[in-house]
Formats: structure tokens, sequence, C-alpha cells
């Protein structure tokens, strides 16, 4: 058995460290008896974690140890030795377990976790015949009982998770796990257990990949149908007990039942109504996250619902660029608002919303704002009377209302686009250009926003970093102090020197 | 044929003039006869014309047939009538006419060259027409059999005198053996012909060994010649230096002639000339720097003014059109009611003015620190001189600048800085390490430290030396470091004391910039590029001072107005997003948005371009200057809390100290304290009002500011006014008169710009031939052009027939004429022979008779 790589990057002492322990461990696998007090130091070593050794060391070694001896059936049987080291084994689990939630350490413990339980699957230790789901089941336990999640083994873990037959216990597991009790008491607990949920994909890409943890596995094909009917009735226990939960458990919940669980949903339409008071009850995320599960709905389940519209104008204010989920916000507008059949005042009130926010947002949202308004206009070729009056008009103040809750009576089809006039003055170039589009006759093909939705501020900075074209043009009048030599506002506003 | 037809009608008009006929029976003064002129009206004939046709010409309507057949049957006689004549000859005739008379050695060049000009014009001739033009004659001139090429190529200069006397035998030979010589020859003539053989053997025996010799010699000395060349050299080097040592007169000569002349220098230009050449160089930065200002694409705004409100689609663009509007602006001379003359000038001379006034200014410093530069400066470039124009010692600089109220304290500085300035010494070394620049500057105070980098950069110019190209780069990448650490971790005590430092150094670093600006802008890049990474990392804090002082750098140093820059622009983006994310909680927070937001300003000062975040964070500091109730919520877009003590963080709890401030611009000290005072709480919120008046009348002409301005009106009328002192107010009406105005803005609905109607497509006209001929079917341009050349072949051959059937006729017309004329000679003859043989008979039977006579 080859022992794990050794890692290149650790300090000078440690390495010697790391070898003695191999170099013991292979000498305690080359004897013939298994000598239970070096493993027991072993045990102790990681109880312990002397300063001079790393406990990832120490767990892939004990690693080594036992899945040799699990091979060679050391653990069976009723003699001293074995029940010694099966006792040294269990102890060596509850180290393990402890480990988990140690965010550097989870990744390191995870593997070996899944290693043992794999070679346990394979040589089952004697009074167990079978897959040792117990083992799992206590792993989830763990996750679901931190006292604060524990992002990076949840991350680990769904690593595995991505493996059907993995899936398929961790699935069985957390159907006996559900949290007893209401979520609202327990909002952490509530939390890690959805967390859990999150990591059961059961998308196509997963499936069609076929990729099993244990090659006996594979013989036993995954089972779909089952595991939806397993998915929906875990479901349906976690809506049970989601009552009046906080707002943080409220979006975790929305997330998982958008991301992993609502196309496996049997009956998707007894959401409506979850969905439909997360809608009216919140606003920001939550009504973002509810609208898109109405969206699905309206999809797949042919669903109507009236003012979905106005519900997402209303989505559009100021304080939504400061959202985690504002990506998703443009994309569900995007799809909204599709459809070639929408009245013109309804997309021309959104037309003059996403105008009126490009004035205030930052950089990157303003560029998407533009394309989109730019896509609006392609769509909705009647809407380009916004920027292509008829005749000689008279000068008017904006007739838009942006504080009218009602998009279709915002008078927003009688206005004209000055904001994006004035968005050409923008001092970042690529905004200035991007509103240019007004000037000339419109592009024939819409602009594709998804490249866009990804970007960040930073990007933007980076971008014109690229840019090739350098002439350093320089002032040409020369400071004689802080002031400019002239319109120096800084020295107007500020007594510095 | 219209000549023809001129010379006829001409002839008719004369005919009219000169003649009055006389004889009314004179045909040939007939007018009706025009062509045939005074021909004989019989000779005429008439071709009859069945229909009058209009338009047509026809050419055949009279001939004169007699005529004709006459011309005819004389060109047959010169042409065929030859060659009848000549038939069956073998002899022909040759003449060799030109300088025939002359005799061989009269034949000069010319006539040869007429000769053969002849020749040539004969073979010309002879041979096909297409050859007349040929250049490229391949006919080779020869000269003795051999090509004239050839012999070019085996000419031997030596031999020519050889040739001269070969074998020939000379004339005294031949004066004697052929004339038989003279009398004193007694030897008979065979020892006479030996001997001279053999005298003409021997001489040509010399000649020849003389020749021999003069070669081998001639090869010789070549060889030789060779041999000797380094030699000449050597020699006449060494002559050169064995001259006599110079005397004084020569020393003195020569010194004279290598002693440069006064080299030519500019005339010495005078300070309006100056102001006028500094002038144009600002007018044309300036120019630039507008030009660069627009994005490519987005029209000049004076021109798109300037357009005319119709446009025709026969218009030229050529910018020509009626002045409607515009004539005020125009310079025109006009006459008012007095009689006065009265000229609507515009403001741009004012302007111009003005400069000129700054120019002179700038050209009275540089009189003034002329005396202190060094000498070797005078020979730089133009450039470099200009910017020397401007360049001016920091003390004079600092008290020329025009903040009266700072006047005072830096005027004290100074005068202590000129003492000490002795103790620096002139020629400073480029420091090697960033520890050995800090320990070098850390040794005197804030003026001399500007002094030493000044000297630094006057020691290390790279016009000096090649490697000072690095040292300067390195002394910028100093400053730099030296700037941020000054500002880093600067506290309350030090913080005006290092601005004014920067503020000295700014000049010096603005020089530096324009030593090298590429390598220094990329080295102020990298900084910028490194403290964004900084705040990208938690971009809710506010990054540290020194960031905002390298923004100052930027305005200070760079055109900030451009549309594209490649330091401004990420600066823009840097800024935008520290003022949009970074969260507001402290006075040092407040204050450093606020100095973000009077550096944005200055940066698009002269673009006019907005920058949103701007708006936003005043709102924000108005916002937070509002006291608010728990429940009450005021719209704001983040950073700023919309609720929370954070929302209220400038909110003035009771007016009593704070109502009789003085009005005060912000404190360096707000930039690093972060508790907040009442009297700061006044002064952000005055300097916020102002910089809202500010902001917004710089883009105040842009279509749709009111949506820019009108957030802040909500929040300009809920300010608890009273608790503020009066400066306050003042700045809080001018701020809500110009709110309220740029609010109520109207604006004309967007249009897209007039375009210039699109022509109808002109067409050629299209002619369809009509063809009421029903005979003939109608048919392709080719067919009809191939129809009618057959039709014209046709009538050729038939013309050709003809011809040749008249020529057969006129042959054998002539032959018959000589046969009957052989006949007729034959014929004379046998009648001849005939009556000489009756002559003959008779005179016989006359005999006969008469011997018969006799016998009877």
């Amino acid at each position: 058995m080859k022992k794990p790589a050794a890692k290149k990057d650790e300090d000078a002492g440690e390495p010697v460290a790391k070898k003695q322990l191999q170099t013991k461990a292979n000498v305690l696998l080359n004897s013939k008896n298994v000598d239970t007090k070096i493993l027991k130091g072993f045990v102790q070593m990681l109880k312990d974690t002397p300063d001079n050794v790393q406990v990832g060391d120490v767990m892939n070694v004990l690693e080594v140890i036992f899945k040799n001896l699990i091979k060679r059936k050391s653990l069976d049987g009723a003699e001293k030795t074995p029940a010694k080291i099966r006792e040294l084994y269990e102890e060596t689990w509850l180290l393990l377990l402890e480990n988990l939630l140690q965010d550097s350490e989870s990744s390191v413990t995870i593997k070996v976790c899944m290693q043992l339980i794999k070679s346990e699957a394979k040589t089952p230790i004697a009074p167990n015949t079978s897959f040792p789901f117990y083992r799992i089941r206590r792993i989830l336990d763990t996750l679901l009982n931190a006292e604060e999640t524990p992002t990076t083994a949840l991350v680990n873990y769904g690593k595995y998770c991505k493996n059907l037959d993995i899936l398929d216990i961790t699935l069985k597991q957390l159907l006996t796990l559900v949290p007893k009790g209401e979520f609202k008491d327990q909002p952490v607990k509530a939390i890690n257990f959805l967390s859990l949920i999150n990591l059961i994909d059961m998308g196509k890409s997963v499936l069609n990949g076929e990729e099993y943890f244990l090659e006996t596995d594979k013989a036993s094909t995954f089972n779909y149908k089952q595991n939806q009917k397993s998915l929906n009735k875990l479901w349906k226990a976690v809506m049970a007990s989601s009552s009046g939960v906080d707002e943080k458990v409220h979006r975790q919940l929305l997330v998982v039942l958008l991301e992993r669980v609502i196309s496996h949903l049997d009956d998707p339409i007894q959401l409506t109504d979850f969905l439909m008071d997360s809608l009216h009850q919140f606003d920001g995320p939550i009504a973002l996250l509810a609208l898109q599960g109405i969206f699905t709905l309206m999809q797949k389940q042919n669903i109507t619902y009236p003012d979905v519209y106005e519900k997402l104008y209303n989505m559009f204010y100021p304080r939504m660029f400061y959202n985690k989920y504002k990506a998703r916000l443009f994309y569900l507008a995007d799809i909204f608002l599709t459809s070639t059949h929408l009245p013109e005042n309804l997309v021309a009130a959104f037309v003059k919303r996403l105008a009126r926010l490009a004035l205030q947002s930052p950089t990157e949202d303003a560029v998407i704002m533009i394309r989109f308004v730019c896509n609006l206009l392609l769509r909705h070729t009647g809407l380009q009377k916004l920027i292509k009056a008829s005749g000689a008009a008279d000068e008017i103040s904006d007739p838009y209302d942006e504080k009218e809750p009602n998009p279709v009576k915002s008078e927003a089809i009688n206005s004209s686009l000055w904001e994006i006039s004035l968005l050409q003055k923008h001092a970042i170039p690529e905004v200035a250009n991007a509103a240019r589009f007004i000037n000339s006759s419109l592009p024939i093909m819409e602009f594709d926003l998804a490249p866009l939705l990804d970007r960040k501020e930073c990007n933007i900075f980076d971008d014109e970093l690229q840019s090739k074209a350098k002439q350093f043009a320089l002032n040409y009048e020369r400071p004689g102090t802080l002031a400019l030599p002239k319109n120096g506002s800084v020295t107007k506003y500020f007594e510095l020197i | 044929m219209g000549a023809k037809n001129k010379k006829a009608r001409s002839d008719a008009v004369y005919a009219k003039k000169t003649v009055k006929s006389s004889n009314p029976f004179d045909s040939s003064n007939d007018p009706s006869n025009k062509r045939a002129g005074n021909q004989n009206p019989f000779d005429v004939h008439v071709n009859k014309e069945k229909f009058q046709i209009l338009g047509r010409i026809c050419k055949h309507d009279r001939g004169m047939p007699g005529v004709s057949r006459a011309k005819a049957l004389q060109k047959r006689a010169q042409t065929l009538g030859q060659q009848f004549a000549v038939k069956h000859k073998t002899n022909r005739f040759k003449d060799n006419r030109i300088g025939k008379h002359l005799s061989a050695d009269q034949l000069t060049e010319s006539v040869m060259n007429a000769r053969y000009l002849a020749e040539k014009m004969s073979q010309v001739r002879q041979s096909q027409k297409s050859e007349k033009f040929n250049l490229n004659d391949d006919e080779l001139l020869t000269h003795r059999g051999q090509t004239l090429e050839e012999i070019e190529q085996y000419r031997d200069e030596r031999s020519d005198d050889e040739e001269l006397d070969d074998e020939r035998l000379d004339a005294e030979f031949t004066s004697a053996a052929h004339f038989g010589g003279d009398g004193d020859a007694p030897q008979d003539r065979q020892t006479a012909i030996e001997e001279m053989i053999s005298e003409q053997k021997r001489r040509k025996n010399e000649i020849a060994k003389e020749k021999d010799e003069v070669y081998d010699l001639t090869e010789k000395l070549d060889a030789n010649y060779k041999l000797l060349l380094p030699l000449v050299a050597k020699a006449t080097k060494d002559e050169q230096e064995a001259k006599p040592p110079p005397d004084a007169y020569d020393k003195l000569l020569k010194e004279m002639i290598f002693e440069p002349r006064g080299s030519v220098t500019d005339k010495l230009i005078n300070p309006e000339e100056l102001a006028k050449q500094e002038a144009e160089r600002l007018e044309k930065l300036e120019k630039e720097r507008l030009r660069r200002m627009r994005a490519d694409g987005e029209e000049d705004e004076e021109a798109e003014a300037a357009k005319p409100k119709h446009r025709s689609a026969d218009d030229l663009d050529d910018g020509y059109f009626l002045a409607g509007g515009d004539e005020e602006a125009d310079d025109t001379l006009a006459y008012d009611l007095d009689g006065n003359l009265g000229t609507h000038l515009n403001g741009k001379h004012n302007g111009k003015e003005g400069a000129d006034n700054e120019d002179e200014e700038n050209a009275e410093d540089e009189g003034d620190e002329e005396g202190d530069e060094d000498s070797d400066e005078d020979s730089d470039s133009e450039v470099d001189n200009l910017s020397d124009l401007k360049e001016s010692d920091s003390e004079s600089e600092a008290e020329e600048t025009p903040q009266p109220s700072k006047k005072k304290a830096t005027k004290s500085v100074d005068q202590s800085s000129t003492d000490v300035d002795t103790s620096i010494p002139f020629t400073i070394k480029m420091p090697k390490t960033y520890e050995d620049f800090t320990d070098l500057l850390s040794k005197h105070a804030a003026p001399q430290q500007a002094t030493i980098v000044e000297r630094i950069i006057k020691c290390n110019h790279p016009k000096l030396e090649g490697v000072n190209r690095e040292n300067v780069v390195k002394l910028y990448s100093f400053l730099l470091q030296y700037i941020k650490d000054l500002f880093e971790d600067a506290s309350e005590q030090d913080i005006r004391g290092n601005f004014q430092l920067f503020s000295k150094l700014m000049p010096h670093l603005y020089d530096l910039t324009q030593l090298n600006p590429e390598r220094m802008s990329n080295t102020l890049l990298e900084v910028i590029k490194e403290k964004y990474g900084e705040f990208r990392k938690n971009h809710k804090t506010y990054p540290t001072l020194d960031t905002l002082i390298y923004f100052k750098l930027v305005a200070n140093l760079y055109s900030t107005s451009d549309f594209r820059h490649p330091v401004v622009t990420p600066c823009f983006i840097f800024m935008q997003h520290i003022l949009s994310r970074a969260r507001v909680r402290t006075r040092q927070e407040i204050s450093m948005g606020l100095f973000l937001t009077t550096v944005v300003l200055e940066f698009v000062s002269q673009s006019k371009r907005i920058l949103p975040a701007v708006y936003n964070f005043l709102q924000g500091v108005v916002h937070m200057s509002i006291p608010k109730r728990d429940v009450e919520q005021i719209a704001i877009t983040p950073p700023f809390e919309k609720d929370g003590p954070l929302s209220k963080l400038l909110a003035l709890s009771s007016g009593k100290e704070t109502k009789n401030l003085e009005a005060q611009a912000l404190q360096a000290t707000d930039l690093v304290t972060q508790t907040i005072t009442p009297d700061f709480k006044v002064r952000a919120l005055n300097t916020a009002l102002q910089l809202t008046v500010d902001s917004l009348q710089l883009v105040e002409e842009h279509v749709g500011v009111c949506y820019l301005a009108t957030p802040f009106l909500g929040l300009l009328s809920r300010l608890p006014l009273d608790l503020y002192p009066e400066h306050v107010h003042l700045n809080h009406k001018a701020a809500t008169e110009l709110v309220q105005r740029l609010g109520g803005q109207k604006m004309k609905p967007l249009a897209p710009a007039e375009r210039k109607p699109k022509a109808l497509r002109l067409l050629e006209p299209r002619f369809e031939t009509v063809y009421d001929d029903k005979r003939r079917p109608k048919m392709s341009k080719a067919k009809e052009e191939r129809a009618k050349l057959l039709h014209k072949i046709k009538r050729e051959k038939k013309g050709a027939i003809r011809e040749i059937r008249r020529d057969t006729a006129f042959v054998q017309e002539l032959k018959l004429k000589q046969t009957l004329r052989s006949d007729k000679e034959r014929q004379e003859k046998v009648k001849r022979i005939y009556q000489e043989a009756s002559m003959q008979q008779g005179e016989l039977n006359e005999l006969a008779r008469s011997k018969k006579k006799k016998k009877f």
C-alpha cells in the first residue's frame, strides 16, 4: 500500500516528524502481531496533537494503518488484540468526528473518514456484514449538530455526495435525522440541516455522470424514483417544521428549495402558498427568491399570478445593488420581460426605472442596465419612441413618476430616456460608451447579458489597465503647490496646509 | 464632308459677289450647279431620286462620269500600264542619284547619311507598313565583316600603331620600285629590291624589339608601383612630422582657425514675442486636450449647436449655410445711431488677453530667476526650456499662491528656510536605497527637503548622463513611497506638516513626470493597482489616506479631462468604487469621502463629466445631518444607512454652541480623527452644501441634470436650519435654489439627430430604339454590327470585282492595241515587200518586154 504523498511545502522540522511517523507505522504494520501499544500511541497523538506534529499527518498515518488492519481482518475476532484494536478504532472515529468541525482539518478528516468507510465496506468488520451506514449517519449527525455552520466540511462532504451511492445513503440517513421540533427554535440546526439537503444534487449532470464511491455498488443502479420519493418525504418534513422561521433560515430554505428540491417535487403546486407568503411578507432577497420559485411554477405548473410584474418592478430600487442576489434579479427580469406581448407602457416603466437606477448604481450595474434597456427597446419596437420623439416636441419635464408602485400607471410611455443621454457624460468611459447606443441606429442583435452579470467592479478596473493604448497625457500647467492652477476644489474646501 | 460643304458654300458666295452674271445662259454661273463649278453641264449626270427623304444626305445625286472615267484611265495607265510595259523585261534602271557627281574622297559624312536614309526609306516602303515605326531594328552594323560590338571587344590599344605599318609597302619604296627611282641608282633592279627587302625586315625587327622592351618595362613599372605605394604614404607622414615646430604666429593662426566662431543664436526674443509664443503653445495644448476630452464619435458641442435646423437632400454639407440665429455671434462691423463705429466683438479676445497677461507674469518670473539657474540647463531642448520657464524656486512660488488665508503661515516658515538653505550641499548624489533617501530627508525640515529633492533632480538630470534616466525613475518611486509613509499613519500633530511637505514636493513630482512620462506613470499606476488590490479585499472600509493623496497627485499631474486615460480612468473607477461601497461611520471616513468628492470635482472640472457616486455621497452627508426619530426612514442609497445610529451621525442635538461658529473649511486633522464633534458636524454639512452647489453647477448644462438634483430636494428641506450658524443658512439657500431650478428643468424629448434626407437615386435615361421598318427583324447589337459589316464586305467585294473587271478590260485594250499595232506593222512590211517584189517583177517584165521588143 502506498503512503499518502508527502507534502512538500511543510517546514523543515515537520517532514522529519512526518517521516518518523511513517517509519513507525511501517514498523507497526510489518511486524507480525500488531503492537497495540504503538497503535495506542498514535491514537493518543491524535488526541493530544503535540506541537511538532501536524494533525493531518497523524490522521493520514492512522488511515493507512487502519486500512491495512481492516484489510487483514485484524479487527475481527473475539481475542484480546482484535478487541483492543477495535476499541482503538472506535476511539479514532470519535476523534475524527471531533476534528471534522475544525475548518483547517475538515478536508483531510472527511477524506480519512470516507477512505475508512470504503475499506470497511469492502471488508466489513465482524458483526456487520454490509455497508457501514451508521458511520455516515454519525458524520451527518456531527455536521448537523455543529454549533456554527461548518461550511468547509460541508463543501468537502459535498464532493463525495456527487457519488450516487453516497447520495443515496445520505438522503436515507437525512430522512431519519430530521430535527425534532420547529425550526424557529433552533435556527443553527435548521441551517445546518438545510445545508445538508443542499448537498443532495440530483441534477442531470450528476445522474448522467454515474460515478460511484464503491465499485461494487455499480451493479445496483441508482433508483431515481425511490430517491425522489424520499426527497419528497424529506421536504414535507422540512416544510412541516418550518413555520415562522427567521429571515436567514427562510432565505436558506428558499435557496435549497430552488436549487435542489423544486424540480424533483411531485406536486410543487403545494408550495404556491409558501412562495406567495414569502413574496408578500418580505422584500429584498427573499422576495426575489420567492419570485424565482413562482416563476418556475408558472413555467412548469401553469399557475397564474396577476401582479408578478408589479412585484418585479418594485424589486428594482437603489438598495438592490448591494444585495447578493442582484445578478439573479437581472436574470429573472430578463426572462420575465422576454415576451414581446407585454403591454408597452409596462415595459416602458421598466425601461425608465432601469435607466434611473443606472444613474445611481455602481459601474458594472450601470453597464448591465444600459444594455438591458437597449435589449428591451429592441424587443419592443414601439418603445423606441422613448429615444426617437416624433416631430418638434415641446420641452417638458419628465412625466414619469418613479414613486408610483404600479408600473402601468407610471406614465413612463410618455417620457423620454434623458437618463441615458446624461449617462453619456459618465466619467467612466465604459459606461459612457455603452450609453451612446441611442445616438445611432440600434444594434440588430440583442446584447448577451450573461457575461456581464458576473462582472465585478474590479474587472472593469482590470480591463481598463489592460487597454493597450497608453498615452500618458500630462497636465500642461505645472502645479506650484497642492492646489491646481485653476478650479482647485480640494484646497477650496480643505484647509490642509 | 463639313469642310467640303463649307468650301462649296464659300464658293457660291464668292461667285455671287464677283460675277454678276452678264450672260443668263452661261451655265457655269448657274447657282444651282454648285458642285460642278465651271464645268460643262453636259458632263454632269444627275441621278434621279424617286422619293425626297427629309434629313438624308445623298452623296450620289450627281456625278461626272466622263471626268471620273478619265481619271481612272489615267491612273490605270500610270500603274497597270507601266507594269504592262515592263512586263517580261529583265533589266531594271537604278539611279544612285545622291551625290553621284562626287568622287570618292569628296563623299562626306552627310552624303553618306543621306544615302543610308534613302536606302532605309526604300526598304520601309517595300516592306510592310508595320515596320515603319519599329525602333528595335535588329540590323547589325558591320565594319569589314565584323560587327561593331566584336570589334569593340577585341580592340587592343597597343596595336594601334602596328596597324599603320603593316604589310603594305611604304611610299618611299613604291616610288623607288614602281616608277624606276631616281637616276643615281647604279645597281641593277634585282639587288636593289633585295636590299630594300632586307632593310625593310631589319627595321621591322627593330621596331618589334623596341616595342617588346617598352612592354616589359611598363609591366615592370606597374609591378613596382604597387610595392612602392605604402612607402610613399609613410614618407609623406614622416615628412609631416618632421615639420619645424610652429612658432607663436602659427599657433595664433591655428587657434584663430579652430576657434569656434560665434555660434548662431536665436535672436533675442523680446517679452511680447515670448508671451505670444507661450500663448500659442498653450492654445495648441488646450486644443489637444479638448480633442482628447471628447469620446470618439461624440460630436463637438459647438458644431452640434451650429447645426442648421433643416437639412435638405441637396445640401452639399460644405458647412455653408445661411446664418440664421447666430448673427450676433459674428464680428460685424456696424455703426450705431450716433455714427460711431461699434464692433460687436465676442469674448474670445478677452480670454486671449487674459492668457497673455499670465504669460507676461511668467516671463517676469523667468527674468527673476535666470540668474541662479545653472548654465548647463540653457542648452536644453525646447520642452525643457518651457518647463523651466515656469519653474521657480519653491519660496517664490509659495508666496505667489493665490490663497491669502495661508499666506501668513507659510511666509514665516519660508523666511527661516531661506536662511538655512546654505547648509544643504549643492550637489547631492542619488541615494542608493530608500533608507538612504529617508535618512537624507529626515535630517532636514520640510522646506529643505523639497530643496534637496530639487537638487537631486538637477544633479541627476537625464540630459547630463544616461544612467540618470534610471535614477530619476528611482527617485520618483522613492518619493511615492515617501508620500505613502507620510500619510499612511499620519497623526493629528504631523498631518498638516505632511501636507505642507507634499505641497512643496508637488512641482518636483511634476518635473519628474515630465522627464519620462511613460516610466513614471507606470510606476504610479503600479502603486494605484496595488492599492486597489488591497481595497478590493475588503471594499467596505476606506483605504488609507495615502491612497487619496495619490488621487490628488494624479489630479495635479495628469490631464484628467481626457475621455480615456491610462492613469486617470482607473482612478475614476477606484474612486467610484470607494464612494459607492465603503461604509461611512467616523469623522475620518466622512472627511475622506468629502476629500474624494473634491478630488473628483477637480478631475471633472474641465470635462464636466459626472460620477454618480459623488452626488450620492453628498446626499448621504446631508442625510446624516437630519435628525430622525427611530421609526422614521428617509430613502437613501447605500453605503449610507437608512436607519439606526449611523443614519444620524452628523445630526446636531442642540444648537447652542454651534450657532455662533465661524465659517471654516474642513481641516487636515479631520482626515485622521475618529470622533465627531459638533463643529465638525457643521463644517461637514457646510462643505457638503457648497460642494452640492459646485458639483451641480458644473454639469448644469447637461440634459437630465434634474435626475441628479431632485434627490437633494427632499433632503435639503428637512434640514433643521435653526441649529446652524448663518453661513450654513446662506449655503443652504443657494443649494436649495439651485436644486429647485435644476429639478424643474424642462427637456426636449430625445430625438435622433436630423439626418440628411436621402436623395433619390439618379438614373441614366434608358432609350429604346423603336424600328418601324417591318422588313428587318430586330437584332441584338452584336448581330446588327455583324450584319452591317457583312453588308459592307459585300459592297466592297462588288466594288473590287468591278475594279478588277475594268483593269482586265484596260489590259485587254492595251493588248489589243499592241496586237493591232504589230499587225499593222506586219501588213505594212508585207505591203512593202509586195511592192518591192512587184516592182522587181515589173522591172523584170519590162526587161523581158524590152528584150522581146528587141527581138521583134
